[in-house]
């Protein structure tokens, strides 16, 4: 029999070409194929076919993509948000567990465990360290890229007759939609984030996108009441003279968590300041449970907060 | 190119070897890694149901989230590519659905076209091109659904296999569906 009888079929050659042949089917096809010039040229229109269509589904697609930037910078505070929930959550199986009935012997040796374990971080962990608390400020601070700090010249006569409207002042309506669509964040609510300037205007900062940014007011523990607080604070030590305009702007633009810090002498934002409260805990519930459901679950972006 | 063996398991260099000892700050990592090599394909592939670019952008935002808690309960890690491929089609074809009970969608192919860009200097190279590439997206939209599903996957980097797991559909019926494309094509070309 003449090999041209025993041509392979399109389907063969498709698979052989993609790698999905069985290793001897493979090498007999390829046998045939080094041997038929009929079946080399079919290969040679099949690998065209599929050249075509990738070029041309990239050159109709690619040009709508967006750079990825935005949202890439909206999972980040996203995945930081979850992240904090599962804390949270964690604490709320504990809080179930200490109420089941014989709980007494599981409390008492989880709490011994609780302390030997604290003493072991005590030991282990260097005096001033902050890197527990690390993870609940991340959805708090902007992407450098995006929001570096922008200040306009301002003298200091300006900045110490502020009002305090000015000195928290809030931006526009239409500088808040175009903060949004630098962050890639779509369908914002309006409880959801403030538009927070990184710089306040009460500290010479400007209002343009390189200062502003969508800080979350449900962030656990650094949120957007915690800075304004600190606003104000750096407000009046700049005004009192005990802190030079410069390096207030300087600090809060690096770090405004740190400076919270450094000028409220505390690793953890003052009660006053965190204007939260937990919903009621049916509502937790719901947020949880569509949370998990599996292939299909579709995060929600429900406030688990209530604002005071 | 991709290398095959190093995307099929997805096991990153640094990745955590079980999830449940895997730090929250580990898997946000991971699944940042993984957005930065998917998302495009993502949206190709969100993109091709017909959906707006916001949509498509929504689906792609909702399955890396769904990933950081599929990772996050300590769930299989085998073919993390096949399994980000499964929730966005399903995503998508969610959304799709959503949007028609809405009468608001959108006509893909009009989009589509009106938006090509092709930088062939020559004014006949480009309207003939621009007539090829029409000609060949109108080929494609009049696939089956399942097939246009198959070829577009495939375009994407995916394997037989993880196509078949995708749009849970054997592997037969992957390969016979390619080549049905593929044979379509390439007589819409006139080879």
């Amino acid at each position: 029999m003449l090999i041209e009888d025993l041509h392979i079929s399109d389907q063969e050659l498709l698979q052989a070409a993609d790698g999905e042949l069985p290793r001897r089917r493979a090498g007999v096809v390829h046998s045939h194929l080094a041997a038929c010039w009929n079946c080399r040229a079919r290969m040679a229109e099949i690998e065209g076919a599929i050249a075509d269509f990738v070029r041309d589904q990239r050159e109709s697609f690619d040009s709508q993509l967006p750079p990825s930037d935005g949202s890439r910078a909206f999972l980040r505070a996203q995945l930081a948000e979850m992240a904090d929930l599962s804390e949270v959550h964690s604490w709320r199986w504990f809080l179930r567990l200490i109420r089941a009935p014989h709980s007494g012997a599981i409390c008492a040796s989880a709490l011994t465990l609780v302390l030997v374990c604290g003493l072991i971080l005590l030991r282990t962990v260097p005096r001033g360290g902050d890197a527990s608390l690390a993870p609940l400020g991340r959805a708090a601070l902007p992407e450098r890229d995006l929001t570096p700090g922008a200040t306009r010249s301002v003298a200091m006569s300006e900045v110490c007759s502020m009002a305090h409207e000015d000195v928290v002042r809030e931006v526009s309506d239409s500088m808040r939609q175009e903060v949004f669509r630098e962050y890639g964040i779509m369908n914002a609510r309006a409880g959801d984030y403030e538009i927070d300037y990184l710089i306040a205007p009460g500290l010479g900062g400007a209002e343009n996108l390189q200062n502003l940014w969508p800080e979350p007011y449900r962030s656990q523990t650094w949120n957007a009441h915690v800075k304004d607080a600190l606003e104000e604070r750096l407000h009046q030590l700049v005004c009192s003279g005990d802190l030079d305009l410069h390096t207030a702007q300087h600090e809060v633009a690096a770090d405004w968590i740190a400076a919270y810090k450094k000028y409220f002498h505390t690793d953890r934002p003052l009660t006053l300041h965190s204007q939260i409260d937990w919903v009621p805990s049916s509502d937790f519930a719901e947020i949880t449970r569509t949370r998990i459901i599996g292939d299909r679950t579709i995060w929600t972006n429900s406030a688990r907060f209530n604002l005071l | 190119m991709i290398p095959i063996e190093s995307i099929n398991e997805l096991s990153f260099p640094g990745a955590p070897a079980s999830a449940h000892s895997a730090k929250p700050s580990e898997i946000e990592h991971e699944v940042m890694r993984l957005f930065d090599r998917f998302r495009d394909p993502l949206l190709r592939y969100a993109l091709s149901f017909g959906l707006s670019l916001h949509d498509a952008e929504e689906v792609t935002q909702e399955v890396f989230l769904s990933l950081f808690r599929h990772l996050q309960m300590g769930r299989s890690r085998s073919n993390l590519r096949g399994w980000i491929f499964r929730v966005a089609h399903n995503l998508a074809l969610k959304q799709r659905y959503a949007n028609k009970n809405r009468c608001d969608t959108m006509e893909p192919s009009e989009g589509v076209v009106e938006k090509q860009s092709d930088p062939s200097p020559n004014p006949e190279e480009h309207l003939s091109s621009a007539q090829r590439r029409s000609r060949l997206l109108a080929v494609v939209q009049a696939l089956p659904e399942t097939d246009q599903n198959c070829i577009r996957l495939r375009a994407e980097g995916l394997r037989y296999r993880e196509i078949a797991a995708v749009l849970g559909i054997s592997l037969g019926t992957v390969s016979t569906s390619l080549t049905r494309s593929i044979a379509r094509l390439i007589r819409a070309d006139g080879r």
